[in-house]
C-alpha cells in the first residue's frame, strides 16, 4: 500500500485510501446468501486439495482396500486348502473312526469293561464255533 | 471440516504415528483454508464488479479455488494469491467472452431476443447486511455504485490492474505475474487506471 500512495502524488494517494476503504466497506456488507456459498465453495476446494494427494496417503482409499485385501487372502486360503485334499468326506472318515474306537473304548455293561468280557467266554464261543460246524456231520447219518 | 476429521481419526485407530508427510499435508490444508477464507470476499467483489452479476461472481470465485487447490496447493503459501488472481482474472475474461460471442449468435437468431432482466442487478446485492444507519449505508452504497460504473468504464486491463494493487494490495511484481505481463505494464495500466478514475470520480467524491 505504502509503495502505491508512493507512486502517486498525495491527491491520487488519497483518491487510493478513498476508493480502497469504499471498496471494503462493501465487502463487509455482503449477505449472509453470498458469505455461505463463498463457503461452501471454500469446503469444496479443500475437499478437491485432500482428493489431489497421492493415493496412498488418502484414507478413503484404505478402508475398501482392507476389505478387498482381506475377502481375497481368505478366498485363496480356502480355496488352496480344498485343493490339498482337505475335502469333507476325508473329515466325516475321520469322525467316524473316532466315534467306534469310542464306542469300543467305552462300555455300559454296567461292571464297564467289553474286552475283559470277552477274554473271559473265550471258551464258550470256541465250543459254539466247533459244535456248529459238528452238526452237519452229525446230521449226514443214516437215512430215514 | 471432514477431510481432517477422517484423516486424524485413521491416524489414531490404527495406533500408527503420523508420518512426516502426513503432518505436512495437514498443515497445509489448514493453511490453504485460511488462505482462500482472507480472499474470497474481496475476490468475490472483484469478480462482481467485471462481471455485473453476483452469480457469475460466485461461479468465477469457486472455480479459481478448486483450480487453485487441485493444482497449486503444493505450492509454496507465499505463490498462492499472484496464482489465484491469475486464475480469477482468466475465469473472469473467458465469461466476457463466452458473453461477447452469445451476444453475437442472439443478433443473427431469428426471433430471439436478449432477456434484459439478464443485465440487471439483482436488488438483494444492494442489501446491506451490516447494523450501520441507513443514511450512511445509502451513503456507502452510492459511493460504491459511482466507483463500480466507473471502474467498468475502463478497458479491462487498466481495471484489473487497478484493482489487485489499490483493492487486494499486491506489490508491482505479484500484480505483473497475476496479469501475466511485466512489471512496466502493470506501471502503465495502473497510473492510467487511477488517472482515469479522478477524472470519473474527483468531483463527485
Amino acid at each position: 500500500m505504502k509503495e502505491i500512495a508512493e507512486e502517486s502524488n498525495p491527491s491520487a494517494g488519497a483518491f487510493e485510501t478513498h476508493s480502497r476503504e469504499v471498496f471494503s466497506r462493501s465487502v463487509e456488507s455482503l449477505d449472509m446468501r453470498v458469505i455461505s456459498r463463498l463457503n461452501h465453495a471454500r469446503q469444496a476446494a479443500l475437499e478437491a486439495a485432500v482428493q489431489r494427494r497421492p493415493w496412498f496417503l488418502q484414507v478413503r482409499v484404505w478402508t475398501p482396500a482392507a476389505g478387498v485385501t482381506a475377502a481375497a487372502v481368505l478366498g485363496v486360503a480356502l480355496w488352496m486348502g480344498a485343493a490339498a485334499g482337505h475335502h469333507p468326506p476325508a473329515v466325516a472318515d475321520n469322525a467316524a473312526t473316532l466315534e467306534d474306537l469310542d464306542i469300543f473304548a467305552s462300555s455300559d455293561e454296567g461292571s464297564g469293561d467289553a474286552l475283559e468280557m470277552l477274554q473271559n467266554d473265550i471258551d464258550f464261543y470256541d465250543f459254539a464255533d466247533t459244535a456248529a460246524n459238528a452238526v452237519p456231520v452229525a446230521n449226514s447219518g443214516p437215512a430215514a | 471440516m471432514p477431510a481432517f476429521d477422517t484423516l486424524t481419526q485413521a491416524w489414531t485407530v490404527w495406533d500408527v504415528p503420523a508420518p512426516a508427510r502426513g503432518v505436512a499435508v495437514l498443515d497445509e490444508t489448514r493453511e490453504l483454508n485460511k488462505f482462500l477464507g482472507e480472499v474470497e470476499r474481496r475476490a468475490f467483489r472483484m469478480a462482481q464488479v467485471a462481471l455485473r452479476d453476483p452469480d457469475d461472481a460466485l461461479d468465477v470465485v469457486q472455480d479459481a479455488m478448486l483450480k487453485l487447490a487441485r493444482n497449486y496447493a503444493s505450492k509454496p503459501s507465499a505463490e498462492w494469491r499472484p496464482l489465484f488472481y491469475r486464475i480469477l482474472e482468466n475465469g473472469i475474461r473467458d465469461l466476457q467472452r463466452r458473453r461477447t460471442v452469445r451476444k453475437k449468435w442472439m443478433v443473427w437468431l431469428p426471433g430471439v431476443k436478449e432477456d434484459p432482466d439478464n443485465e440487471a442487478q439483482d436488488p438483494l446485492d444492494n442489501v446491506a447486511s451490516g447494523a450501520a444507519d441507513a443514511p450512511e449505508l445509502l451513503m456507502r452504497s452510492e459511493a460504491m455504485e459511482k466507483l463500480e460504473v466507473a471502474l467498468r468504464e475502463l478497458p479491462a486491463r487498466q481495471r484489473e490492474a487497478f484493482m489487485l494493487r489499490n483493492f487486494e494490495g499486491l506489490d508491482v511484481a505479484d500484480t505483473a505475474k497475476a496479469m501475466g505481463c511485466s512489471e512496466g505494464s502493470v506501471k502503465t495500466h495502473y497510473s492510467r487506471a487511477v488517472h482515469a478514475l479522478r477524472e470519473q470520480l474527483g468531483e463527485v467524491w
